[in-house]
């Protein structure tokens, strides 16, 4: 009796699908009714350079229409809005970018489409290697890298040539340069000069910089095989105590503390630092006349190290991911390699400063001439190092955001002991992923 | 068969109070239990090949043994305290002003419950912008062009943990003034004038009069301050996303960044029961309390 309703059920739901298809293609070929995909995104720096690529999209695709939804500019709240979409498995997401950090997460949790099969390896092999790693998970692609970011030193031409100095290659050798400058600089007339601006306020972005310390002095903070943290050893206290006594509060403004991207960018564009550590993205809007005092003053190069070690760029940069709950995968992913090709990278590199995640375009000759500065950071670009890949990565993020801000914050600070307490933390959290 | 006027009553009485009662079912009763239910679990979102198996009171015994959760929740108590202590206060003086009589009384009351009006995200964001190192109207007020001075607020754990309270007292500080000023309006004026024939000063006036009688206007004030300081959360993901150095980190948004950045409901939800019922155990003190004084004025 029951099979036999179950049985009329299916029937009427086969059915109900077949005419809903039947209907479906009908009105495709109507040219009316065209795939709506939903692109969540954040806000831009440079909107222009997005309205172009969409509209070449909608020129070329005319059957699929992409509606934009504009999340928050910074990472972390992003990443709540968007988690917040995909927990409840909506349907309105189709397409997504995803920040270098997230790929293990989205793939683990099942809310990225893995993209093997539309994204073989010859593609692959077209594009960067850290980036491409950062995709993975568990030996599936979860997202095609759409531009790659990794931290640089930009600083002041003109007064480093005025002092004769050549870009730091250390970070002691920066302090005493930057100190010498903002001493003399500051004595000639009332002008407001600090040494360093960065981002160290509790957030995502203090991870990343202080893993550029870190790594440089021969630290680490995660081995990825054995689970163990590297917080808690010798180079890597030695790195936070450097950044403590050094750069917060000397060579650069207390303020820093409270500092994002914008924030610290502000501090230089305005001509009040020396050196800053940022993204590439700064270095168009440092040297847009409208907006910066420093236009035309700016250098750029590779991250100072420590005596000893090496120097390390956090690799950031974004992604796009296909939501493994969208209705239209199939559209979403021509949006998707539409975004990744070649040509797109182009308009992001030329318009906006964003650095290609495709290895051919680094000779291609419009680009250089937009950007010299991608010639010489190439390297970096290419070796630009990951933060830990795990799918618990927010919670570890919020265990280091916590330990350094502490550790940087405050003089009185064990940093010790707190950065044993650290590194116990995220061992535990490590463990639960394996059991 | 025919009811009974009384029963006819009862059951007209019912179907009034029934899309009341299933409103609270559903939303307040159902999301709590549901919290409950979720704090009894592990529950790791970005580790779905866990499962999401019961584990009783683990959760609880691990709240127990967390330090951020502890620190976090000291953090809260002492917002708590200040923060009612000082919106209290300011809004015993706001509503004593705004009950005399003066020209321009309407402009004045309106005025001063325009911080209260203001959305939070939105004063926060303006307080954020206030103590900031480089434009902030702080630094301006205090220092003026001498921009070498510029304090940056908002970095030193001590300060920021400050302004969190300056913004939350400047926004709700006039919440208890009104109702304050609720109590303030119910004492009858001969009260006042039998105090000044009896020669009594103002001092003694406010002393013996005013103060007792509207303790239970206070009382009030008072609950709804120390319920909604406890579950303070919007100031802190606006000025200073709980840090620095952890320095303002409160109880909700250590919740919520578990909840919701780490995809731990789970634990999340633990925090956020404890959170309910310590709310609950304040109210049910203050309830009692407030209770007992209106019966002994009765009587």
């Amino acid at each position: 009796m029951k099979k036999l309703r179950l049985f009329n059920i299916s029937c009427c739901l086969v059915l109900i699908c077949l005419m809903v298809m039947i209907s479906a293609v009908g009105c495709a070929k109507n040219d009316e009714d065209r795939t709506t995909i939903r692109f969540v995104t954040w806000k831009p720096n440079i909107q222009a350079a997005w309205d172009e690529i969409l509209e070449i999209f909608e020129d070329e695709y005319p059957d699929i229409k992409v509606i934009r939804e504009i999340g928050p500019h910074s990472s972390t709240a992003f990443h709540d809005l968007l988690t917040q979409k995909l927990k409840n498995k909506s349907t309105d997401v189709d397409v997504f970018l995803m920040d270098v950090i997230w790929p293990p997460e989205f793939g683990a949790a099942g809310w990225a489409m893995p993209l093997d099969d539309l994204f073989p390896a010859s593609e692959q092999q077209k594009f960067l290697e850290g980036p491409l790693l950062a995709n993975s998970y568990k030996g599936k692609t979860y997202g095609v890298p759409l531009f790659i970011d990794s931290g640089v030193l930009y600083y002041r031409k003109d007064l480093l040539d005025k002092y004769k100095f050549t870009p730091p290659k250390t970070w002691d050798e920066m302090v005493i340069q930057a100190d010498i400058i903002t001493t003399n600089e500051m004595r000639h007339d009332d002008t407001e000069l600090y040494g360093f601006s960065g981002q160290f306020k509790q957030y995502e972005g203090l991870v990343c910089d202080m893993m550029e310390y870190i790594l440089s002095n021969g630290g680490t903070i995660l081995n990825g095989d054995t689970g163990k943290s590297g917080l808690a050893q010798k180079p890597a206290l030695d790195a936070v105590r450097f950044v403590r006594n050094k750069i917060i509060g000397r060579a650069a403004p207390k303020g820093v503390l409270t500092y994002q991207e914008p924030e610290s960018l502000d501090l230089f564009i305005q001509g009040k630092a020396v050196f800053h550590r940022n993204w590439p993205y700064a270095w168009r809007v440092s040297n847009n006349s409208e907006k910066s005092r420093v236009a035309g003053k700016v250098g750029i190069s590779v991250l100072p190290h420590f005596e000893g070690g090496r120097s390390y760029s956090a690799l950031g940069g974004w992604q796009v991911g296909v939501s493994r709950y969208s209705e239209n995968k199939e559209a979403a992913w021509v949006f998707a390699s539409f975004l990744t090709s070649s040509r797109v990278q182009k308009i992001l590199a030329l318009k906006a400063g964003r650095a290609p995640t495709r290895k051919d375009l680094y000779s291609d000759e419009d680009i250089l001439k937009a950007n010299p500065h991608f010639h010489d950071m190439k390297d970096v670009f290419i070796t630009a190092y990951p933060r830990p890949g795990t799918p618990l990565y927010p919670a570890v993020s919020n265990v280091l955001q916590r330990y350094f801000s502490k550790a940087i914050s405050g003089s009185r600070i064990n940093i010790k002991r707190e950065g044993r307490a650290a590194a116990k933390e995220i061992e535990k959290l490590i463990a639960m992923e394996k059991h | 068969m025919r009811l009974s006027l009384v029963n006819r009553e009862k059951l007209f009485a019912a179907s009034l109070l029934t899309p009341c009662f299933l409103f609270v079912v559903l939303f307040a009763f159902y999301p709590i239990i549901y919290s409950c239910y979720l704090s009894m679990h592990k529950i790791i979102l970005s580790l779905p090949y866990l499962g999401q198996p019961f584990v009783g009171f683990e959760n609880y015994k691990e709240l127990l043994n967390d330090t951020h959760a502890y620190s976090s929740l000291i953090n809260t108590l002492i917002f708590v305290f200040t923060t009612t202590f000082f919106e209290i206060l300011f809004g015993l003086v706001i509503a004593l002003v705004i009950n005399k009589h003066f020209r321009g009384r309407g402009v004045v009351r309106a005025a001063i419950l325009v911080p209260w009006a203001i959305p939070t995200v939105v004063s926060s964001q303006m307080w954020r912008f206030m103590f900031n190192d480089k434009y902030g109207l702080v630094n301006y007020l205090l220092y003026g062009a001498d921009t070498s001075a510029y304090t940056a607020w908002l970095a030193s754990p001590e300060m920021a943990f400050a302004a969190i309270i300056a913004a939350d007292v400047w926004k709700t500080s006039s919440f208890a003034g009104l109702l304050i000023l609720a109590g303030l309006q119910l004492i009858p004026d001969d009260l006042y004038e039998a105090a000044k024939i009896d020669g009594a000063s103002a001092w003694q006036q406010f002393t013996k009069i005013t103060l007792p009688l509207i303790k239970p206007a206070i009382l009030i004030a008072l609950l709804f301050r120390t319920m909604d300081a406890f579950r303070v959360f919007d100031l802190v993901f606006v000025m200073t996303q709980g840090g620095p150095a952890d320095a303002t980190n409160v109880l909700q948004f250590y919740g919520y960044k578990k909840i919701f950045a780490e995809g731990m409901m789970g634990y999340g939800s633990t925090i956020s029961v404890m959170v309910f019922f310590v709310t609950l155990i304040i109210s049910l003190v203050y309830i009692k309390v407030i209770g007992t004084r209106l019966f002994q004025e009765r009587g």
